[in-house]
Order: C-alpha cells, then sequence, then structure tokens
C-alpha cells in the first residue's frame, strides 16, 4: 500500500456530494486514482457510480465536496473544459454521431485536439496530421475495415469499440469507462478487455462495470460503491476477501 | 496482417472527405457546369419578365442554401430567418442611399451590408436562441423574428413606414444597372460565389462540426467542444448568407417595407428546403427555384397558390420525405439499370400528374363556386348557373363536373398504388 502512496494522483474526489432537491445521491465519496492505475468502480444498481462519472466529467456539479485532475479543480468546470485538461470518458448508453461515418465520428474528436473548432478558411482535408492520427485511431480500435461505414449501422459491440475510440480521441490522460462491456457476448468481452489493456497503457484508467471477470483480471484496484459512498478500495485480492464487501454487494450478487 | 496492408495504402489511396459517398463526382462538375453555362446564357432568350423571375429564383434558392446551413447542416430548424433576410435588405437599402455608388463603395458591393447587417442581428438572436436546442429553439427563432415584424413598423426612420424604403441603383463599373439584364449578371455573380463559400464550408472543420451538432451535440462537449459559441458560428453564418439575399432583392427590387419580415417568408424558405431536400447541399436551393418558378407562373392563372404549395409540401413530405433531391440518391442507391428505374419514374410521374390535375380541378371549380362574384349570380329556386373553368363550361350541378376531377384521382391513385406494389415486389424479389 505504501507504493501506491508515492505515485503521483491522476484524479481525486475528497468528500463529494451530490443531492437532485431531496434526494442525497452521492454522500461523500473519496477516491484516488493514481497514474497508470487501472481502477473500477463496482457496487449494486443504483449506487451511483454513473453519477460520479457525471459528477467527474462535468455533466453534473456537485453539491458539495473538490474534485482535481491533477492539481487542478475540476470541480463545477463545464465538460469541454475538463475535456481540454485531459479528462475524457465514454456513456453507458452508445452515444456516437449516428448518421456520420465512423471516420468522421473519430476525426470530430481528433480535430478537437488542434484547437480547429472555428476554422473556416481551410479545408480538413488539408490537415496531414488530423488524418494521420485519425486513421492511426481506425487502426487501434480495429473499425479501419469499416471507415465508411455509418456509425449507426455498425453491429452493438462495433458501436462500443467506436465509443471507447473517440474517448481516446482527445488523447486524454484519465479515461472514464462507463459500462463498455454491457451487453456484450462473452468473446465481444474478451476482445474489448484486451482492447482497453493496450488503450490503457500510458493513462490512467477509471471503469465502471459489472462483469466481475472483467473487473478483477483487468484492474489493479476496486472501489466499492454502495448507497452512494465508497465502502471499500483496495486490490482484487483483498477486495474479493473483505467481508463487508461481500454482504454488501458480491454476496448478493452470488446469491442472485 | 491483411489489416496491417490496409492502414498503409489506405491513407493515401482513401477519399478524403469519407462521409460523402463516393460516387460519380466528375458527372457532379459537368452537370454544374452545364448548368452555370445556362445560367449565364439565359438572358439571351429569355423575355423580361422571365429574367425578373429568374432574379427571384436566384436570390430564393441563396436563401434557402442559407438557411439550410442551419438547419439541414446543424440541426437546429429556425422559424424566423425572414428577420436576417429583412434587415439585410434595409441595410443594402441604406448603404444604397448613404453612399450612392460612389468612392470605395460601387453598388456591386453593397450587398456587403446585407451580409454585415445579417451577421450582426444573426449574432443577436443567435446568441439567446441557440441557449436552447429542438422546439426551444425553433420557438426563440420565430419570436425574436415576430418581435422584429411587430417593432418595424413603428421605427419609421429605420423601416421607412407602409411605403418603406426606396432608392436607386447608381451606375458603376460602366454599368448603368438600369435594365433587368444588368440586376441579373450582378445577382448570379453574388448567388454563385456565395453558394461556392457555402460548399467550401462543408468542408472546412467548423462544417465537419456542424454536422456533429445536427448529429448528437450533447456527445460533442465531452470532446471538448464548446456547444454554444459553435451553435452561434453557424447561426452567424447563416445569417449572414441570408442577409446578402435580402440585399439583392434590395437592389433588384430598389425599395422594401416592412412586410419582408412577414412570417411568410420565414414559412417559405422551411416550406422550399425541405421540398427540395435539406440532405444534400443543392436540395434547398433547386427546392426554391423550382417553387420560386411555380410561384411566378401560377400565380397569374390561380387564386390558390398558397393552398397548392402547401398541398405540395404535405405530399413531399408524406411520399418524398427527402425531398426532390432525394430522387438523386434514390437513383444511385437502387441497383436496377437506368431503363428500370426510368420506367418507374414515368409510370409515378404520369399517376402524380392525373392525381394533380384532379385536385387542381376541384380546387378551381370550388374556388369559382364560392367566389363573390359567382355567389350573387345565384337565384333562390334555380339551379346553379355553369361557370367557366378550363375554357369550357361547367354545371356545377351536373354528375360529369364532379365525377371527371374524381376519375382523375382515382385512376391516378391507382397507377401510383401498383407502380409502387411492383417496385416493391421487384426489390422483395431481389432481396431473396
Amino acid at each position: 500500500m505504501s507504493m501506491q502512496n508515492t505515485k503521483p494522483v491522476a484524479l481525486s474526489l475528497r468528500d463529494v456530494h451530490k443531492s437532485f432537491g431531496e434526494a442525497h445521491i452521492i454522500r461523500g465519496v473519496n477516491l484516488e486514482l493514481t497514474e497508470g492505475e487501472r481502477h473500477a468502480i463496482i457496487g449494486p444498481n443504483g449506487a451511483g457510480k454513473s453519477t460520479v462519472f457525471h459528477l467527474i466529467s462535468g455533466q453534473f456539479k456537485p453539491s458539495s465536496g473538490e474534485i482535481k485532475l491533477g492539481q487542478q479543480v475540476i470541480s463545477g468546470l463545464a465538460p469541454e473544459k475538463i475535456n481540454h485538461l485531459g479528462l475524457a470518458r465514454s456513456f453507458q448508453i452508445t452515444n456516437i454521431f449516428p448518421k456520420l461515418s465512423v471516420y468522421e465520428n473519430l476525426r470530430l474528436g481528433v480535430m478537437q485536439r488542434f484547437g480547429l473548432q472555428f476554422n473556416l478558411w481551410r479545408p480538413i482535408a488539408g490537415f496531414a496530421k488530423v488524418r494521420e492520427l485519425t486513421e492511426q485511431l481506425l487502426e487501434q480500435v480495429r473499425l479501419t475495415r469499416h471507415r465508411d461505414t455509418l456509425g449507426g449501422e455498425l453491429s452493438y459491440s462495433e458501436q462500443r469499440s467506436l465509443e471507447i475510440g473517440m474517448t481516446l480521441a482527445s488523447d486524454p490522460k484519465v479515461i472514464l469507462l462507463d459500462e463498455p462491456m454491457a451487453g456484450m457476448s462473452r468473446e465481444e468481452t474478451d476482445y474489448t478487455a484486451e482492447l482497453l489493456r493496450e488503450l490503457s497503457v500510458g493513462r490512467s484508467l477509471m471503469i465502471v462495470e459489472h462483469d466481475m471477470d472483467v473487473v478483477f483480471s483487468l484492474c489493479d484496484r476496486i472501489s466499492v460503491l454502495v448507497y452512494g459512498q465508497v465502502i471499500a478500495t483496495d486490490t482484487p485480492e483483498n477486495i474479493r476477501n473483505n467481508k463487508q464487501v461481500q454482504e454488501a454487494y458480491l454476496g448478493t450478487e452470488v446469491a442472485a | 496482417m491483411t489489416t496491417m496492408n490496409n492502414s498503409l495504402d489506405k491513407p493515401v489511396a482513401a477519399p478524403v472527405l469519407a462521409a460523402k459517398p463516393a460516387g460519380a463526382p466528375m458527372l457532379a462538375k459537368i452537370l454544374l457546369a452545364a448548368l452555370l453555362l445556362l445560367l449565364l446564357a439565359m438572358p439571351g432568350f429569355l423575355s423580361t419578365s422571365l429574367v425578373n423571375a429568374a432574379i427571384q429564383m436566384l436570390i430564393m434558392a441563396l436563401f434557402a442554401s442559407a438557411f439550410n446551413v442551419l438547419a439541414g447542416q446543424g440541426g437546429m430548424l429556425s422559424f424566423g430567418h425572414a428577420a436576417y433576410f429583412g434587415i439585410g435588405a434595409f441595410a443594402t437599402l441604406h448603404a444604397m442611399n448613404a453612399v450612392s455608388g460612389q468612392g470605395l463603395l460601387p453598388t456591386p458591393l453593397l450587398p456587403v451590408f446585407g451580409a454585415i447587417g445579417g451577421a450582426i442581428t444573426g449574432l443577436v438572436a443567435g446568441w439567446f436562441s441557440s441557449k436552447r436546442s429542438g422546439v426551444y429553439f425553433s420557438m426563440i427563432t420565430l419570436a425574436l423574428a415576430e418581435l422584429l415584424h411587430a417593432l418595424a413598423p413603428h421605427l419609421k426612420s429605420v423601416f421607412g413606414g407602409e411605403s418603406g424604403v426606396p432608392s436607386m441603383r447608381m451606375p458603376a463599373w460602366g454599368f448603368t444597372f438600369g435594365t433587368p439584364v444588368e440586376v441579373y449578371y450582378l445577382t448570379l455573380a453574388w448567388v454563385v460565389a456565395s453558394l461556392a463559400l457555402l460548399f467550401f464550408f462543408t468542408r472546412t472543420p467548423l462544417g465537419r462540426l456542424t454536422l456533429g451538432l445536427r448529429e448528437n451535440a450533447h456527445r460533442l462537449k465531452f470532446l471538448g467542444y464548446n456547444v454554444h459559441m459553435a451553435r452561434v458560428m453557424v447561426f452567424v453564418i447563416s445569417a449572414t448568407f441570408t442577409g446578402i439575399a435580402g440585399g439583392l432583392l434590395a437592389m433588384s427590387n430598389e425599395a422594401a417595407n416592412y412586410s419582408v419580415f412577414e412570417v411568410r417568408l420565414s414559412s417559405e424558405v422551411v416550406l422550399n428546403s425541405y421540398i427540395g431536400g435539406v440532405g444534400v447541399f443543392f436540395g434547398p436551393a433547386l427546392g426554391a427555384a423550382v417553387m420560386t418558378f411555380f410561384g411566378y407562373a401560377v400565380s397569374d392563372l390561380t387564386r390558390s397558390w398558397l393552398l397548392y404549395q402547401g398541398i405540395i409540401f404535405v405530399a413531399v413530405m408524406m411520399f418524398m420525405p427527402n425531398g426532390l433531391s432525394g430522387i438523386v440518391a434514390w437513383w444511385r442507391a437502387s441497383k436496377f439499370t437506368g431503363a428500370t428505374k426510368l420506367g418507374y419514374v414515368l409510370a409515378w410521374s404520369v399517376g402524380t400528374l392525373l392525381c394533380a390535375a384532379g385536385v387542381v380541378f376541384i380546387v378551381e371549380l370550388l374556388q369559382r363556386m364560392l367566389s363573390d362574384d359567382y355567389q350573387f349570380q345565384l337565384v333562390q329556386g334555380q339551379p346553379w348557373p355553369a361557370l367557366n373553368l378550363f375554357g369550357q363550361a361547367w354545371l356545377p350541378g351536373a354528375v360529369v363536373t364532379w365525377l371527371l376531377p374524381v376519375a382523375l384521382l382515382a385512376i391516378g391513385g391507382v397507377v401510383l398504388k401498383l407502380t409502387s406494389a411492383r417496385w416493391q415486389a421487384l426489390n422483395d424479389g431481389e432481396a431473396q
């Protein structure tokens, strides 16, 4: 454990709360993602896992508490600002540009890196670097042969790959993936797990996932979120043997 | 290994615009060049009134294309584009009066003021309206345009009250700009240059981002884009070119009054664009040109042009939701031979024309029967007298008067139904 303390922190949440009206959904979450780490958040349905991602990525503002990306406070910033600071996320429900080609989906992500948002005097085709990086990304998520297919016409698992590719397009230091394997078959899950292992090299990854095989084999540490609070953060081995966790989550999951 | 090879030669060989279906770009270029030549040659063999109609068609085509940047490409349906068109018109008129075509700003350059007027109004309106999306966006654009419409009659110093703001085209660069033909070429130059710029825009990073705004603005935020700023930019570009179109109308008419702000113009550009098809760059321009020409050709013959416009819109939306330009996409996408497709197109056209004839007959009959002139001729207890339509006398009480249009509609309907059924069967057969 002492080793982890020496590593620089990529992302941290300090006593983060979020209420929607009367409903107190996130009740004091503390989390730490160290650089280069693969960190899973698990927990029963309704524990607030996706809400935590929404808070980190700027979709929601926390009611109180502090979120830091490296040394920079990001709580309450707009999503695009947080993205500029080096954090990108994927979505639980596939969130792509369905009527644009796969290539265009990725290029929109890559383009942003070069600050081309308001460029209207040069054709996009003239930016060799954008093209090169987009092709590279296509290759990385293994969608090169679908480059001209519309995003909405891909198979479900290919759309999930595209979603991951779009998340990587801005070359983020920290990636949040919200249930990347949801609804996938066994083979597709294995394939995606392999993809994640490759793509997360040199980055810090936080992942919400229900597939315990993936979580326990892929991740360095696991945090267990129950009723808006983190009840444990530890290595997969220790989480598996943690009595409290077993009672709160794993036990019920196994029983069910 | 194969994927590796692919990735190595793909960047060189692949078409750069992946989103565009690669197909017959050469043919498109030839067609465009032919169209441009035709437009250049047209005044040589057209009557003055047709040249005037052509000017209107060009202006409306530019208006629809500018509108489509926002609606078709950016997914923001504006119901208030008359505002930017009108501001462009008045800005140009005031510029014409102020500088009277002298000095650095000769007459041909004055629509620039339309662009500036449109851009500034678009910036303000776009800033507020694009804070919301979907229906709320549309409602705000409608409300802002109506605000201007309500305000304009009271601002006599700016919009000239009922009589409007008159002006004169001054000679410049050796042209008098006194004849419709000169105005036609001036309009053509502006419209062609504007459309070229708008087309170029679709190829730029912001142009690509515009499609992203339409498809999924929420996702763009998490890709690092300031969505509100992007929307405002797209709005300003659309309003700028709309302002140019307004400026061209002002130059052509040498006057405008507050009626240019009427909601009718806002809705006309929506209808024209969707009839032409918002999914294709030249679709809205095509729709606007066709509908403006129809309006010109038919408005002398009938008082029900607006009704026909509405019927055409409903029919296109119901049976060809991709608009007139959707036919091109359909032609390309279908695998059958040209002759087969042409046969179906002809059959559908015949059916449509028969139905149209039936509808026109009924509408014109009713319109004449319900007119005051005719109603005054009626005598209590006497059969309704014959009325004149298409050079024939028709008795409203006679069966044949009503049987004819109904038969036309029925035959047309059957032709359409049978053709569609056969087309369906042909495709089903192919699929198996």
